[in-house]
């Protein structure tokens, strides 16, 4: 389902809808992944977004996203200035991900103070992004609507649990995806719901037994512009 | 657009509700985003705003990043002052708007994209000036926003629209569809005739490949958009005049996603064929890479 605010927009810093202002988003997400301010920052471009990056502002929009800033932000253009200004460290290279692989793939490393986070995503025309791997789980995700990701061991009841909380609240979950590595190891679920979720909620989801982490996503990637 | 999926069922909604387009569209985005009408409307009323101050910055500013463009629309509209002019004013403002939104674009300020950031011209530039021209304010034309935006939706639920995986015809041609569609529904037009305008436009850039010179939005895009503003006008002056589009416009659409797939990875936003490998498209890019 395409948004017509998505056509006519993003409103943005030039020159490049999928090489400037996605590239800012798919930065923005795993900065939002990480929940803390990142010290380092590792891309890996490929294809198009390798070819063009420097002509579209792709690298400055990366750097600019890991900052936090949104794609109308003009200090965009600045981003490089302004990282070393605050301390980020960052490497841009070329990595050929394969010919299925989009050609806006890029692969994004960000570590702060306490934890490290890996994301693999692509821009997909006019600002519009699709996560496609969070730590090496393969996911896709618009990082548009609302969305709880978790990271726990597998076991029964999990998933019963974390929908009892979310359905206490009255939220609906528009959405839903579960995996795992293996039977009783690491598993993933992403749950995509019609409302935020408050801080008290996600408090609980984190508290359940088995659950290494809950990440959420609250629009970061250009949603609804809600008031 | 939870029940709006082709151009088929948009005129069918249109047949059946004797709504205007804009409303049919506002309808469905006020649904999808859980907003109301009004609220949406205003948000393409400030999207309008930002708009037309693109295109005010654009023919005030100077060059580019790179330094390959920057002045051209400015140019335009001072040869147009002169009263020396080849088709008009209408053509000449449609021309020069367009150009200056991408030139700004290029100079990296903010600009509205629609639907990508290297295709942002031809909406905004013909929908201004025929605004001016024709004395149309700024709800009228927001309303007009709507229709295109609505278009590039209907395209893009099919499309991906990027130069990487449709070349330019997925960027500039379907901008210039939105700006065909929007320009027949503010002059008057039935929604039929701004399907056809639409379809008409499009089919007219088919196979347009997306070979920018050192793999920067200036050159050839900025120009483009001038150019492909002339190819909405004309899908606009046909359609109204009753001239339509033997092939769908849902079929065209899946003709531009076959041709899409079928053009090689140089001419997809690469850099790596076309005007982007000409001697002095090389010649530039040498230039530029070993000055940085």
């Amino acid at each position: 389902m395409i948004s017509l605010l998505d056509i006519v927009g993003p409103v943005m810093v030039g020159p490049s809808s999928s090489h400037t202002a996605g590239a800012c988003r798919l930065s923005r997400v795993a900065r939002a992944l990480l929940e803390e301010e990142p010290v380092e920052a590792r891309f890996e471009l490929h294809s198009a977004f390798a070819k063009t990056m420097r002509g579209h502002g792709t690298d400055r929009a990366l750097v600019a996203g890991a900052l936090g800033m949104e794609v109308d932000d003009p200090r965009l253009k600045d981003a490089l200035e302004i990282a070393k200004a605050r301390g980020l460290k960052y490497a841009l290279k070329p990595r050929n991900m394969g010919p299925e692989a989009h050609p806006n793939s890029v692969a994004i490393t960000l570590a702060g103070p306490s934890r490290t986070i890996a994301v693999l995503g692509a821009s997909i025309g006019g600002g519009m992004i699709e996560i496609r791997e969070v730590d090496g789980f393969p996911v896709s995700l618009s990082a548009k609507d609302p969305c709880l990701l978790l990271f726990y061991e597998d076991r029964p009841g999990v998933v019963m649990r974390a929908s009892e909380i979310i359905g206490r609240r009255g939220i609906n979950i528009a959405s839903m995806e579960v995996l795992r590595r293996g039977k009783g190891d690491q598993a993933f679920m992403r749950i995509d719901l019609d409302a935020p979720l408050p801080p008290e909620d996600v408090d609980l989801l984190r508290g359940m037994p088995g659950v290494r982490r809950v990440h959420v996503l609250d629009r970061v990637a250009g949603g609804a512009p809600i008031t | 657009m939870a029940t709006l999926n082709t151009f088929a069922e948009l005129l069918e909604s249109a047949e059946r509700s004797g709504q205007p387009l804009d409303a049919i569209f506002l309808e469905a985005e006020s649904v999808e985003r859980e907003l109301p009408p009004e609220r949406v409307f205003q948000i393409f009323r400030d999207r309008w705003a930002v708009m037309k101050d693109s295109v005010r910055r654009g023919l005030a500013g100077g060059k580019s990043f790179s330094g390959l463009v920057g002045g051209d629309a400015r140019k335009v509209m001072e040869h147009t002052a002169r009263g020396d002019i080849a088709g008009g004013h209408l053509v000449a403002k449609c021309i020069a708007y367009s150009i200056a939104v991408l030139e700004e674009n290029s100079r990296m300020g903010i600009i509205v994209a629609a639907p990508t950031a290297g295709a942002a011209g031809m909406v905004p530039g013909t929908l201004l000036a025929l605004a001016e021209e024709r004395g149309f304010d700024d709800d009228f034309a927001s309303r007009g926003l709507v229709v295109a935006g609505g278009f590039g939706a209907l395209v893009a639920g099919k499309a991906e629209l990027s130069g990487a995986a449709g070349g330019c015809q997925a960027e500039q041609g379907v901008g210039a569809a939105m700006a065909a569609g929007a320009l027949t529904f503010l002059l008057g037009g039935t929604p039929g005739m701004s399907v056809h305008a639409a379809a008409l436009t499009l089919q007219n850039t088919l196979g347009l490949a997306c070979d920018p010179v050192a793999g920067l939005v200036e050159v050839p895009c900025v120009v483009r958009n001038g150019f492909t503003a002339m190819l909405a006008l004309t899908g606009a002056q046909t359609a109204l005049a009753g001239v339509e589009s033997v092939i769908p416009m849902d079929e065209v659409v899946e003709a531009m996603i076959k041709i899409g797939e079928a053009m090689p990875r140089s001419l997809k936003e690469t850099a790596d064929g076309g005007l982007a490998m000409t001697p002095t498209g090389c010649r530039i890019r040498n230039e530029l890479y070993q000055i940085r």
